[in-house]
């Protein structure tokens, strides 16, 4: 009976909690639908308006068809943006900065016995290569084939880059993974708890300025999320064949690390500073974990995302961390090809601060 | 121009809706001075230390330390105060000398001068061999003693210390007691603002005290000047051989006893004002009257009697619901 009375207690008593606080109960309804509304659109959707690059060197009747079949791609199915671009050299520089997903080349003497198109593919994003390959191979078999007997020569396919496994082009979204979770447990969450335990009266009654209070764990936070993303960063480069990463893109991909972790850090403090209970922060974890990671395009290509989580994505500091690691660790890029993500993580921290700083209240 | 006082508070108060915490107190503190807020608990004396330290803002009134106003000129308040609060504000994932250089460093302090001057301050409370221990290990006596380290380390000109014992066991509270003794010899110009229930630590410690009901400060003055100024403080209880006849029991009263009762013929008590030795001229009275006394209690006023004789009320009951 005693234990009965005992169970019925608690869970009373954890009832009561809940239903005390109907923030968390809120969150923790909503939470789910969320994760499913989020996940359901930026997952799994079919694939749309991938950048593609076309360079017609025929110019002939064949190109032609095949630059129509191409727009149709465009128009009809929104399968891609194609620009026409006017040489190979131009749209493969196009290709390794990120701006196409695949360059089709449609050779000079274009036609049904050869030379056939050559399609190269970014394939550090596989997802839109499949697709795409498949789409521009069923483009060149209708417009090669009625008119001939002899077999269509079959398209090239060339990848771009050294072949990549999944778990290779993960690294990127893994690492700032790493970075988000790390970023949780220290920082302005600090303050958070403190609160609850009344250690922040300590501090509140010294000299020190909100500013310094507000930089002081904005720098901690980074600093812990720095450590698990670079620990993580270190652990990719040894487990997978990164052959394109040179010494220079690793230490820019340790500076993205750490200005991706600067503007998390913020970003949490931001978002509870005038929080006053620690259970707001359990309510509210999952749903952000969702709205910040998922529209980062870590895991499935942002351009098929709809606008709403578009928008959400071109705030959210991990989309650029993810972009920029990917440029330099899995694409060879040059640092300065990333300076724009710099650009933003440090204005995001700087702004994110600023308005930390304004909310805060000091007291207690 | 005379400099100013360390604590002066001026009709402070803080509404919380429509309950009020504190009700237009007023008051000053000199330097060197320990100055007491006896009160029970949910008098107000928490509220007001935390609007003096800045960390509640006042409804109303105003309250200047060092001449600094509390609202307008927090930097320069968190400057010249110390604060030993009620919370736990030690680390307690950090060791003790740890804690203190983090604090040191809010201050303004690094390098050679904290270190001396946390060596000074553990040493002073007694801490110094356990400076490398983690303060999850340390007692709650200790703890606490690393609290008012903490207070200290920046050498403030004012000291806040809110219910410094509480919680505490008796030897503890001692050893706490005494180093206050200490810190204030040390620094004879530092003014001392303590706020308590337990009547013997007010008693003890402070030279001057203010008794704290529901929000307002009832009386000010030392601590002796408010048990003697009690018309009936000193309780006296008598035991004789025999049973005090008619005539006795009217000297009795003649000599200043007041509320003079018998709990049987021969055992008699009554209350006197304190100072003046009601009870050992009875107690003489009687004896010349060839009574033998068996047995003489006097128990002598208290700050418990003090706070009583304003609020009928004892210093340890809840404040009536508003």
């Amino acid at each position: 009976m005693l234990a009965l009375l005992g169970i019925a207690a608690i869970g009373q008593r954890a009832f009561l909690t809940l239903w005390r606080q109907p923030v968390l109960v809120v969150s923790t309804m909503i939470f789910p639908l969320v994760y499913l509304v989020v996940l359901g659109n930026a997952m799994n959707r079919p694939l749309e308006s991938v950048p593609l690059a076309v360079v017609d060197e025929a110019g002939n009747a064949y190109s032609a068809e095949c630059r129509r079949g191409v727009l149709a791609l465009e128009t009809g199915r929104r399968l891609v943006t194609a620009s026409f671009v006017g040489d190979r050299a131009s749209a493969l520089d196009g290709l390794r900065r990120g701006r196409y997903r695949g360059v089709w080349i449609l050779p000079f003497g274009l036609s049904p016995r050869g030379p056939a198109p050559s399609f190269i593919a970014d394939n550090t994003d596989r997802f839109s290569v499949e697709t795409l390959e498949r789409a521009l191979r069923q483009v060149w078999q209708e417009v090669s084939a009625p008119r001939d007997v002899a077999p269509a020569a079959a398209a090239v396919q060339l990848d771009a880059y050294p072949y990549l496994d999944y778990l290779t082009y993960l690294g990127p979204a893994v690492v700032c993974l790493a970075i988000f979770m790390g970023s949780m447990v220290s920082g302005g969450l600090q303050v958070l708890e403190d609160r609850m335990f009344g250690y922040h009266e300590g501090y509140l009654v010294t000299p020190i300025t909100t500013g310094t209070l507000v930089a002081g764990n904005v720098l901690a936070g980074a600093l812990v999320a720095s450590l698990a993303g670079g620990l993580v960063l270190a652990a990719i480069l040894v487990i997978t064949p990164l052959s394109v990463a040179g010494g220079t893109s690793v230490a820019a991909a340790a500076a993205t690390v750490f200005l991706t972790s600067t503007a998390i850090a913020a970003l949490w403090f931001l978002l509870f500073a005038r929080a006053r209970s620690a259970s707001l922060l359990r309510g509210m974890f999952g749903i952000i974990n969702v709205l910040l990671f998922f529209p980062s395009g870590a895991l499935y290509p942002v351009e098929s995302y709809p606008s709403w989580l578009l928008s959400i994505s071109a705030v959210d500091p991990l989309t650029y961390g993810v972009r920029a690691l990917r440029n330099l660790l899995l694409r060879g890029a040059a640092p300065r090809a990333v300076f724009s993500d710099w650009v933003f993580l440090a204005t995001f921290t700087v702004v994110s601060g600023v308005l930390t700083k304004v909310l805060f209240r000091r007291e207690v | 121009m005379t400099s100013p006082r360390p604590i002066e508070v001026e009709r402070l108060s803080r509404k919380f809706g429509d309950f009020v915490a504190d009700d237009e107190i007023s008051f000053a503190v000199a330097p060197g001075e320990i100055y007491g807020l006896l009160g029970p608990n949910g008098a107000g004396k928490t509220t007001l230390i935390r609007m003096l330290t800045t960390l509640l803002p006042p409804t109303s009134g105003t309250a200047r330390i060092e001449g600094h106003d509390i609202v307008r000129e927090k930097s320069a308040v968190r400057r010249a105060i110390g604060t030993v609060s009620q919370a736990q504000t030690t680390d307690e994932n950090l060791t003790a000398r740890e804690n203190l250089a983090v604090q040191g460093k809010m201050y303004g302090l690094w390098g050679r001068a904290l270190r001396e001057r946390i060596e000074h301050r553990l040493k002073q409370v007694g801490l110094w061999e356990r400076r490398g221990q983690i303060a999850r290990h340390l007692s709650g006596g200790m703890r606490r003693r690393l609290e008012i380290a903490r207070g200290v380390l920046h050498r403030p000109r004012v000291l806040f210390l809110d219910e410094p014992t509480t919680g505490l066991d008796p030897q503890s509270r001692r050893a706490i007691w005494d180093m206050f003794g200490e810190l204030r010899s040390h620094d004879p110009e530092l003014a001392i603002i303590l706020t308590t229930h337990q009547m013997e630590e007010a008693d003890h410690l402070c030279d001057r005290i203010a008794i704290l009901d529901a929000g307002k400060i009832l009386c000010e003055d030392s601590p002796a000047a408010l048990k003697r100024d009690l018309a009936t403080g000193e309780r006296v209880e008598l035991e004789t051989d025999r049973a005090i006849s008619e005539e006795d029991r009217r000297g009795i009263a003649d000599e200043g006893a007041s509320d003079v009762r018998f709990d049987s013929p021969t055992h008699v008590s009554f209350t006197a004002r304190p100072g003046e030795a009601t009870g050992r001229r009875v107690a003489r009275l009687l004896e010349l009257e060839g009574y033998h006394i068996v047995h003489l209690t006097i128990a002598l006023a208290t700050l418990e009697d003090v706070f009583f004789s304003y609020t009928g009320r004892a210093l340890r009951e809840a404040p009536p619901a508003p």
